[in-house]
């Protein structure tokens, strides 16, 4: 688990949370791919993953395009850039989140990510954030204990 | 021999125009998350089911538009407020009897069933349709885009905005409140609604996703209208051509464009993806007599 972690609120404007995004990897000095939203009460109320974000970027009609060459794409890219002013965090992050506790078994974790679909997993002790799990120190902790 | 009976659709399969991909929730969700879904996906309707993912209903926009109108808890399940039953076609159907379906019922979708199995496999909303007409139109030998680069002489008649767009612009004040927006979009089953400022100058425009953010935001249905529109207003001259204002709405991501005279401030109708669905062609007269090859 990843005691170290960012947190965005759901009044955030996605467009900040672009910027927070950048921030928290200089920060923590990884790549960051979601973050956790938090309440005012710092309780966890959604994930907002990158794959979120551009999901609202994604033109609608995208599929009709296909061969199409005479597109102002630069055009398209500013259309959707100023949208994100106007939405929140909490208008497009994921509200029903999968957590675990700072007990749940390193397998059942596993488990959890590949049934799920899921790439990191937030840890709770008595309803507070207590961390994050990434599926990258899943795979390095079992890397380690396969080298061992 | 052009055949009168014909159009660009005949002879089009829902399949080829459904969208694959079919956002569905379970019943118990809140209104408040089924709006991350429509927000994020950009849909205008979500397919609610039931735990066994049984499809039971519909949630659209202009649904969860009634909840707010209503004052309903934002936390109600989505049960609550559903249209249904949600209605169906396959996937072989002729494009244009699905078009009549959903003319004859007024709705602007149809979900996709595998025959086989029941299991739903697609949409079909009015902008699919635009969508298939737009890439044929685009294909065209006769197309317009092509026409330019090749600067022939245009014999052929196709249609302007002002031939198929609704002649009459409703509109509220900016100092109107949104229940009163609400009561318009309503009465007039609109999508969206012009707003105005008290000298009748057009200033922004709110569409049932601003109400659908509003009511997510928490926004008090007493607010002013100009609190939640957006603005400047989408528009497009009379006597463009309709290919190139589909062009601007599919590139644009917005529904409809108001449409303007000689001067923009001047508004003289409006027109949505759903009105060039309608019109059953694509954009010009060669459609029509049947001369487009489909075969692709």
């Amino acid at each position: 688990m990843s005691s170290e972690f960012h947190t965005l609120t759901s009044e955030t404007p996605v467009n900040q949370a672009v910027k927070l995004f950048k921030q928290a990897k200089k920060e923590e000095g990884r790549k960051i791919f979601g973050m956790m939203v938090i309440d005012a009460e710092e309780r966890l109320v959604g994930m907002i993953s990158m794959y979120d974000i551009l999901l609202f970027m994604r033109p609608k009609h995208t599929h009709i395009w296909g061969m199409m060459d005479d597109i102002d794409i630069a055009g398209m890219v500013d259309m959707a850039c100023k949208k994100t002013k106007s939405v929140l965090v909490g208008d497009i992050m994921t509200p029903e989140v999968i957590t675990i506790t700072p007990q749940t078994h390193i397998l059942m974790i596993l488990d959890i990510m590949i049934k799920k679909h899921v790439r990191r997993l937030p840890v709770l002790e008595n309803e507070k954030i207590a961390g994050i799990v990434y599926i990258s120190d899943l795979f390095n902790s079992l890397l380690d204990r396969f080298t061992d | 021999m052009p055949s009168s009976g014909k159009n660009t659709l005949s002879g089009l399969i829902v399949g080829q125009a459904m969208r694959h991909q079919v956002i569905q929730l379970i019943q118990d969700t809140t209104i408040a998350n089924s709006i991350n879904a429509l927000i994020k996906y950009k849909i205008n309707a979500l397919l609610t089911v039931d735990p066994a993912g049984k499809p039971i209903g519909v949630l659209s926009k202009t649904d969860i538009m009634g909840a707010y109108y209503a004052g309903l808890p934002i936390d109600s399940p989505l049960e609550d407020i559903m249209s249904k039953p949600p209605l169906f076609c396959h996937p072989e159907n002729a494009l244009e009897n699905a078009l009549q379906i959903m003319r004859s019922k007024g709705i602007y979708r149809l979900y996709v069933t595998d025959p086989e199995n029941n299991h739903v496999v697609g949409a079909l909303a009015y902008p699919d349709i635009v969508g298939l007409l737009y890439q044929f139109c685009h294909d065209c030998e006769y197309s317009h885009f092509r026409q330019k680069a090749k600067l022939k002489t245009d014999s052929i008649k196709r249609f302007s905005v002002k031939e198929i767009m609704t002649n009459e612009v409703e509109a509220v004040f900016k100092d109107d409140s949104l229940l009163q927006v609400m009561e318009e979009l309503s009465a007039y089953r609109f999508g969206a609604i012009l707003i105005k400022d008290r000298e009748d100058i057009p200033c922004g425009v709110i569409s049932k996703t601003d109400l659908v953010l509003a009511y997510k935001h928490g926004v008090d249905s007493e607010a002013l209208a100009e609190t939640v529109m957006s603005s400047p207003v989408q528009s497009c001259g009379a006597d463009e051509l309709l290919e190139d204002a589909i062009k601007k709405m599919i590139f644009s991501d917005v529904h409809r464009l108001f449409v303007h005279q000689s001067k923009p401030d001047e508004l003289v109708g409006v027109f949505s993806l759903s009105d060039a669905a309608r019109i059953h062609s694509g954009s010009c007269h060669a459609c029509i007599s049947s001369r487009i090859k489909l075969e692709t």
